[in-house]
């Protein structure tokens, strides 16, 4: 290939490279912008190497050369490829004919590295090592690391200070030669058998697992001994540091271990006083702000979280949970993660019930919504009276939830709440109100539905909401409401108006509902009266 | 020549590698004509044949302590230790450097390079037998291996900078943490990554820069070793890079707690009393202390603290500290754990008058193998370092004095000996003798007959060594 075409070829590759480390640093692996512009790079590459076996490029300052011959300039300092890699010593780069598509890959995501950021410890050279390329090498510079030159000197004058061999080793040497080494001479089998490579396998592979359970037992052990120096708050540190940076790599399985044993301290009264102390403080530690936080984080984030894990992790906590993991519920955004933390209000809320009141103030409609629905599954009667408050709330969501939890909750208060939701200008609220008033199951409740049908004012409602007091009150379906029904059914009248097939229609359907044998025939007559609707109806309820 | 492969041909190439090692290991225990054997042949020729055709041609290389084909490092993993190992150590003994396959070959071929491979043992020069008897076959060409007595000089200043850099970046984190300053890590990662790759390209070099103990500040020099001794045999053990790094950084920090131990209980020139001992027995402790308030938690910074609390404990546990809760030791804690032991054995102390001798300290801890030292580990490392470790002052049954030089992986007990008296007690520097050299009987040209210490006699390992 002309010299001409090559270079150009080149400058195209390291112009690539530019394009690459920026969108590495932008879009996620699986972008369609990221996978073709790594795609593009290694598609240049391999024509290259179409012509030629290697592409060894110098490092300068400012420049990348090829065979002496600048392919990349930049004088200045901020985003200068040249000086990204020849600041790290790096003198000379080369690829190989059969440079992979991962490769190329990893060699753009090291050096789209933010190395001027504190947290990455590595820099270029060291990442390139870990990597081990087969088909990246490079010629590094490391006279920075030589600031020992007087140190070497200093330590080798040491050493020359030092005699050399007695004059008088003549002297000696028959008594060398004469004494005996009185050390046994063992036979030892070194040989590496296939078993001992087997056996080196297992443990390297092992070694990929994570040591945090390893480094738990051993901040356990220092625990153990905390008192001999007084180092407690020492000990406490290290282990919430250890308890966030688990979290944060998502392993709930280290904490609820560490939580686990910490309980058993906590409960084993031979423990030393002062221990139990740093235990329970640890313990509170794992559901604190900052612990749950970071399970938001994690939660908002995507990362999976196994479930199992997790329920453990909550079921370990104590009762001060219950505040941050509210404070998260406002933040999370995915359902299921919302889902997840709800689960833990309600096991912890049991705990302690007024700190989940305290949050139905909340002024974030759905952490209000989220807490009235915690209550009901926590299912506390006594929760009634919190519940009436926001029966007002502004929010059509939160009065909906309120009124189905009074309804599951039930009792005389909840309703006597609901009742006065019956008579709430929104058919939503209406319609919800009594279908918790079916679902409390109460005779109150049901004494309640079947007043408001027999009083005068049921007539003008329209036939769909008659239908839900239908509705809701053949959830009970014992013999006072069937005769009920039975009475509305077979109610005769000389001036029979359309209102009065209403509520006929809507007991036929009411009865449906009950399913009981013995209305069928009386059900039966009705099929062939001339009130289309009812004739609809009842047959609808009949079949089902 | 192909400079490079890709990845469908790099596996042919370990898979050419493997069984190059089978059919020659195979021939050595059956009879050539054994059907194991010519399977072993048939399989190796369709695979070159096979791959002939892609590459052109085909070079098996010995650098180092490596084997190259086509110019790319096979690489060291475990799976393949074995037999990369036994190649290596058959080859160099052979003096084979290189093996170049021009064109297709046949099972004739291989059979006639089996038998010249197993005669060549007899042979006073092994190579020249081989290269001889191969002679007519034009698609195979051997290449005897490099001398690299002529670079040696310029390999020794290059692994002397990078030991003399490692300590002296210790020396410098050692005060950093106790003045509570901010250390640089990455320039200590880089150092252990230049000492890796002198492990990597002069292994026995920079091990016997090691055992020079003449150094008036222990604690940084021993630091030094250890995580050099250490990345030594986590490299001879198959790890990769990134775990070689991590090795190299956490054994350098083992011994970190010996900051809070008061100057006149670590240099006390006598046995220790009770009370001191107890102080000195903290150190592990004190150790993931200041590892953990020199940096924050990360998996390095775990792996460092539980090395710098375990590497006392012994695989039985009965060493220090006394844990409740026994579980297995971390691995780099038995890799470290056999490092500290050996180079604190070998090592000059206030307390003693001679340290011990390599070879006495190794069998010592051959004493402590399964009980104390994990067993697998001190295999690895007595293969590394072998029987009479790098520096031993041997007594040869020549009446000579030497020093072991370098090690001979296929005869652990026949290393390189550098001669440095004659049979007269004349001090003469020179010449390095291959202890497995045999003289016409088909006896040993020398044999050692004992060790001593070198200091028993005053003698500068440094002047040898550096």
């Amino acid at each position: 290939m002309e010299i001409h075409n090559e270079l150009i070829l080149i400058k195209n590759i390291i112009q690539g490279m530019q394009k690459a480390k920026k969108i590495v640093q932008i879009y996620p692996k699986n972008n369609p912008v990221y996978i073709k512009t790594l795609k593009d790079l290694s598609d240049q590459f391999n024509e290259f190497f179409q012509h030629s076996n290697l592409l060894q490029l110098h490092i300068a300052k400012n420049d990348i050369l090829y065979d002496s011959e600048s392919v990349y300039h930049d004088p200045e300092k901020h985003d200068n490829l040249a000086l990204l890699f020849f600041k790290d010593g790096l003198r000379e780069l080369t690829f190989k004919k059969g440079l992979t598509c991962k490769e190329t890959e990893d060699f753009i995501k090291i050096i789209a590295l933010d190395f001027e950021r504190d947290i990455v410890e590595e820099d270029i050279v060291i990442l390139f090592w870990e990597k081990d390329f087969d088909n990246i090498q490079y010629v590094v510079e490391n006279s920075f690391l030589s600031e020992a030159d007087d140190f070497e000197k200093e330590a080798l004058n040491e050493l020359q200070q030092e005699a050399s061999g007695p004059d008088t080793l003549k002297e000696v040497y028959d008594e060398i030669f004469s004494e005996e080494d009185d050390d046994e001479k063992q036979e030892v089998i070194l040989d590496i058998t296939d078993k001992d490579l087997r056996l080196l396998l297992e443990e390297l592979n092992n070694y990929a697992l994570d040591k945090t359970e390893k480094y738990f037992n051993m901040l356990f052990e220092l625990l153990s001994e905390a008192g001999k120096d007084h180092d407690y708050q020492d000990i406490i540190n290290y282990f919430m540091a250890a308890i966030s940076f688990s979290v944060k790599n998502g392993n709930l399985g280290a904490v609820t271990d560490v939580q686990e044993k910490l309980k058993q301290m906590i409960d084993d009264e031979r423990t030393d006083e002062e221990i139990r102390k740093c235990a329970a403080k640890l313990l509170s530690f794992t559901g604190g702000y900052s612990i749950i936080e970071l399970i938001g984080n994690m939660l908002n984030s995507g990362q999976e979280i196994e479930e199992k894990a997790f329920k453990r992790f909550f079921s370990l906590l104590e009762k001060d949970a219950i505040l941050p993991f509210i404070k998260i519920l406002g933040e999370l955004k995915a359902m299921q993660a919302r889902r997840l933390v709800i689960e833990a209000l309600v096991y912890l809320g049991q705990k302690d019930i007024s700190s989940i009141y305290s949050k139905l103030n909340d002024s974030k409609w759905y952490v209000v919504r989220n807490i009235v629905y915690i209550l009901r599954k926590i299912g506390d009667i006594k929760t009634v009276p919190y519940l009436l408050k926001p029966l007002g709330h502004e929010d059509i969501r939160v009065r909906k939830e309120v009124i189905g939890t009074l309804g599951k909750l039930g009792g005389d208060k909840a309703v006597a709440a609901l009742l006065e939701c019956l008579k709430d200008p929104d058919m939503q609220v209406r319609k919800a109100a009594l279908s918790a008033l079916g679902n409390t199951g109460s005779a109150a409740a049901k004494k309640i539905i079947m007043e408001q049908i027999s009083g005068r004012p049921f007539k003008e409602k329209s036939f769909d909401e008659k239908k839900l007091y239908f509705e809701a009150l053949s959830r009970w379906k014992d013999e006072d409401v069937y005769a009920f029904l039975v009475k509305i059914l077979a109610k005769k009248s000389f001036f029979i108006t359309s209102k009065d097939y209403d509520n006929k229609a809507c007991a036929a359907y009411g009865l449906g509902l009950i399913g009981r044998k013995e209305a069928v025939p009386l059900l039966n007559e009705y099929r062939e009266i001339s009130n289309k609707l009812l004739r609809n109806l009842h047959m609808l309820r009949f079949r089902g | 020549m192909a400079y490079s492969m890709d990845i469908e041909n790099a596996g042919k190439a370990v898979e050419i590698i493997n069984q190059l090692a089978i059919f020659l290991r195979t021939a050595r225990i059956h009879n050539i004509s054994n059907s194991a054997v010519i399977a072993a042949t048939d399989k190796f020729v369709d695979l070159v044949n096979e791959l002939i055709d892609l590459e052109h041609t085909i070079v098996i290389e010995i650098r180092g302590e490596y084997l190259y084909f086509n110019a790319n490092r096979i690489r060291y993993c475990p799976e393949h230790l074995l037999n990369l190992d036994y190649l290596i150590r058959e080859f160099k003994k052979i003096e084979i450097g290189t093996i170049i396959i021009h064109s297709k070959i046949s099972p004739e071929h291989i059979r006639i390079f089996i038998e010249l491979f197993l005669k060549s043992d007899q042979s006073e020069a092994p190579f020249e037998y081989m290269r001889k008897g191969m002679s007519g076959i034009f698609c195979i060409e051997l290449k005897k291996i490099q001398d690299i007595s002529e670079d040696n000089f310029d390999r020794k200043k290059i692994a002397r900078k990078t030991y003399f850099n490692a300590v002296s970046s210790y020396k410098d984190m050692f005060q950093k943490v106790r003045s509570d300053e901010k250390i640089n890590l990455k320039k200590a990662k880089r150092i252990i990554t230049s000492v890796i790759g002198q492990i990597i390209e002069q292994e026995q070099i920079l091990l016997g820069i090691t055992t020079i103990k003449d150094y008036d500040e222990y604690t940084y020099y021993h630091s030094a070793n250890v995580s050099i001794l250490s990345v030594a045999l986590g490299r001879r053990m198959g790890m990769n890079h990134k775990m070689l790094i991590d090795l190299g950084m956490v054994s350098l920090f083992h011994d970190l707690g010996k900051i809070k131990i008061p100057y006149e209980v670590l240099n006390k020139p006598a046995k220790l009393s009770e009370s001191e001992w107890s102080i000195v027995k903290n150190h592990p402790k004190w150790g993931v202390k200041s590892i953990l308030k020199m940096r924050s938690l990360d998996p390095l910074t775990m792996n460092a603290a539980l090395v710098a609390f375990e590497h006392h404990m012994n695989i039985d546990h009965s060493g220090y500290p006394q844990i409740k809760h026994r579980g297995e030791l971390d691995l780099f804690s038995r890799i470290v754990s056999i490092a500290d032991q050996y180079d604190a054995m070998i090592s000059k102390r206030v307390y003693t008058k001679y340290p011990m001798s390599p070879d006495k300290a190794l069998r010592e801890l051959m004493e402590k193998s399964g009980d104390k030292l994990d067993s697998l580990i001190l295999k690895f490392f007595v293969n590394m370092v072998g029987l009479y470790p790098i520096g031993t002052l041997v007594v040869l049954n020549s009446r000579e004095l030497g020093l072991v030089y370098e090690n001979n992986q296929e005869a652990l007990h026949r290393p390189r000996i550098m001669i440095i008296s004659d049979n007269n007690g004349n001090w003469i520097s020179g010449p390095v003798v291959d202890l497995k050299e045999k003289n016409g009987n088909s006896g040993y040209l020398r044999t050692i007959i004992k060790t001593m210490h070198p200091k028993q006699y005053n003698i500068n390992l440094a002047e040898y060594f550096l």
